[in-house]
């Protein structure tokens, strides 16, 4: 699907990071070393880069800077074992789009790779349709078929995340980051109550589900035709 | 003997031994001075009237001298009443004495005087005036008297210095032997600090003076020290407890599993069971780690002005529907809390926490508050539950990290969640409150400082 470069020093989980992403039909090239990665990275063409931070012979965001530097602009996640917030801040001024703590599951890595290879345009549209879903966001309506879907702000913004991501995997802590714009994580099953109550309002005429749980990491929202 | 001579009690003690002294010195000096200056007053007037007297009436001038020479039980006038030509014509002096001016006025000089039958060379104090004839009558009294006066107060200096340097420094060796003693006492006890016995404490008097102060001081650092060894050993033991409980789990599921599973599926429910208390073991150590980092200061670089009541109305959105899932009302209460200067995503994460919590005890049917208020200028957040509440004597203790109530034992959670609560407080210079609710549950409260 999508050409992949691995940038990662520890070989175990390079090779679970490989099979899970090569699993999911991407090609997907790694490099141990920094300046290996850097060399890499400069050939180009890939759809994702994935680095670690701490890398033998030259640190992870000083890599990215550089690319960034060179006007490289492939989405870069950066994957560190620094998981504070400040750390996390200094991750994506250096050039990073996404970045994940370790430990995390290959699930929220591979659903993240998704959305960053999946950017959507985020366009002035103001209407947004899939399938039978239809939301205004300037008006704050949102339909099914014909019927009207009595949707509070926060779950017309979790909509409206969902359905510009149409079959894309998004796990809680995406929707926790960018629906509600917070950044920690919370301890109760908070995300699937809410993603719950949406389910619920979208399905309350009968219609089929939309909204599929994907076990352990997320949901994935689909078309219904 | 030496270590006495290097303590600083001992060169105190010398200090004001020396002190002592000088002070004897000066106030005899003072003294001296007043006195001998009042006898030498005394006696300068006398010669002045008793000349002026002589000079007043030459004619009698020679009678005169003799007479104050004659009338003088201790030998201690002299006089005389020399002619134009130097000759003595009255009184018991050879000649005027040289530097005595002839103006009235009384000097100290030398002069030949016939004492005891003998001549001697003696200082004396006298005054003179020149008589119309050409003569000069000296009238002259011994200094004797003065320097008795002078010797007097030296010998009873004298006398007086080496009982009171004594004295002093008897004393001051008392002083610095018994602070000596308290130093000696407290060195014990710290002492024994060192070696590790941290319930020692340094003995305090009673005279509430600068060395029970300090000592008192030192003693409630020791407390403080005590106290933080005691949650470094019991966050210590409950990490272990709490990392070795899920790990056991996972152990024993692992290897039961890899002997017994005999399908994919019931491999792949041991995995997940594994997978769910490996994340919660994460969580764990994440919280451990997040408390860790809100205890450093440079955290306070994400600080902002900061509306309690939106991040009250936002936290009870967020939690809602996990509220009315488990028939729990949740009210959202913004009234006039005054804007403060704080992070937005730790004082969102520190609310979310007592939700999170206050939700968790309270029991179906029941209602959770969440208040953003003033009070004294302080800006109040608090979540008030209608759960069982907390005892008086448990309070102090739900904020630390790792501590659970009994009852709360077999609930899910780790028992951080309050524990960063009161580190990110703590970060915002907030104190954090448990109390009674008005509906009977608990109320947790953190008070943002006010300005």
């Amino acid at each position: 699907m999508a050409r992949l470069l691995l940038i990662e020093d520890d070989a175990d989980t390079a090779a679970d990071v490989l099979a899970d992403l090569r699993g999911r039909g991407h090609e997907v090239d790694w490099a141990a070393t920094g300046p290996d990665g850097a060399q890499a990275a400069r050939k180009g063409a890939w759809g994702a880069i994935i680095l670690d931070r701490m890398l033998p012979g030259l640190e992870g965001l000083e890599l990215l800077q550089d690319l960034r530097q060179a006007g490289d602009r492939t989405p870069a996640l950066v994957l560190s074992a620094l998981g504070d917030v400040d750390e996390r801040i200094r991750g994506l001024r250096s050039g990073g789009d996404d970045y994940l703590a370790k430990p995390f599951a290959l699930g929220e890595l591979a659903a993240r790779i998704e959305a960053l290879l999946r950017r959507p345009v985020e366009a002035p549209e103001t209407v947004l349709r899939l399938g039978s879903l239809e939301l205004d966001l300037m008006a704050g309506l949102g339909r099914r078929g014909g019927r009207d879907l009595d949707l509070l702000p926060r779950e017309l913004k979790l909509l409206a995340y969902l359905m510009r991501r149409p079959g894309q995997v998004v796990t809680r802590a995406m929707l926790f980051e960018e629906v509600w714009g917070y950044r920690f994580t919370p301890k109760s099953n908070l995300i699937d109550v809410h993603v719950g109550r949406l389910r619920r309002k979208l399905e309350a005429g009968g219609e089929p589900s939309l909204i599929v749980n994907v076990r352990g990491i997320g949901f994935t929202l689909s078309a219904d035709d | 003997m030496t270590e006495i001579l290097r303590s600083t009690a001992f060169r105190w003690a010398v200090g004001i031994a020396l002190w002592s002294v000088l002070f004897a010195l000066a106030i005899f000096g003072f003294v001296y001075w007043q006195t001998a200056g009042l006898l030498r007053e005394e006696l300068a007037e006398t010669l002045r009237l008793e000349i002026r007297a002589v000079a007043a009436d030459p004619a009698a001038a020679a009678e005169r001298v003799d007479t104050w020479v004659a009338v003088d039980p201790h030998a201690e006038h002299y006089g005389g009443l020399f002619g134009p030509d130097g000759r003595r014509r009255a009184g018991n002096l050879d000649a005027v004495p040289a530097g005595l001016h002839p103006d009235g006025d009384p000097y100290r000089v030398g002069a030949m005087v016939e004492l005891a039958q003998q001549r001697i060379h003696d200082e004396i104090w006298a005054a003179s005036l020149a008589l119309p004839d050409g003569s000069v009558a000296v009238i002259g009294h011994d200094s004797d008297e003065l320097d008795r006066v002078q010797g007097m107060t030296m010998r009873a200096l004298g006398v007086g210095l080496a009982p009171t340097l004594a004295l002093s420094m008897v004393g001051g060796l008392f002083l610095a032997g018994r602070a000596r003693r308290r130093l000696a006492a407290t060195e014990a006890a710290m002492d024994r600090v060192m070696r590790g016995e941290l319930r020692t404490r340094l003995p305090v008097g009673t005279r509430g003076d600068e060395f029970d102060r300090l000592a008192g001081n030192v003693n409630r650092m020791l407390d403080r020290i005590e106290g933080l060894m005691g949650d470094i050993r019991s966050v210590g033991d409950a990490v272990a407890h709490d990392l070795r409980t899920p790990l056991t789990r996972l152990r024993a599921r692992l290897e039961r599993s890899r002997e017994q599973a005999a399908t994919v599926d019931e491999f792949r429910v041991a995995i997940d069971h594994g997978l769910a208390w490996i994340d919660q073991t994460l969580a764990m150590v994440t919280a451990v780690l997040r408390i860790g980092e809100m205890e450093d200061e440079r955290r306070r670089a994400g600080f902002g002005p900061l509306a309690l009541g939106d991040l009250v109305t936002d936290s009870v959105e967020l939690f809602e529907p996990l509220a009315e899932e488990r028939g729990i009302r949740l009210t959202a209460i913004a009234d006039g809390a005054p804007p403060i200067l704080g992070d937005q995503d730790l004082c969102a994460e520190a609310l979310a926490n007592l939700i999170d919590n206050a939700l968790k005890f309270t029991p179906e049917g029941g209602e959770v508050r969440v208040l953003a208020t003033r009070r004294a200028g302080a800006g109040i957040l608090a979540v008030e539950d209608t759960g069982p509440g907390i005892p008086p004597g448990e309070r102090d203790r739900v904020f630390r990290r790792f501590y659970r109530a009994e009852a709360a034992r077999l609930t899910p959670g780790h028992g951080l969640g309050l524990g960063l609560v009161a580190a990110i407080a703590k970060l915002h210079g907030a104190t954090v409150a448990v109390t009674d609710a008005p509906g009977g549950g608990c109320r947790m409260e953190i008070a943002f400082p006010g300005g």
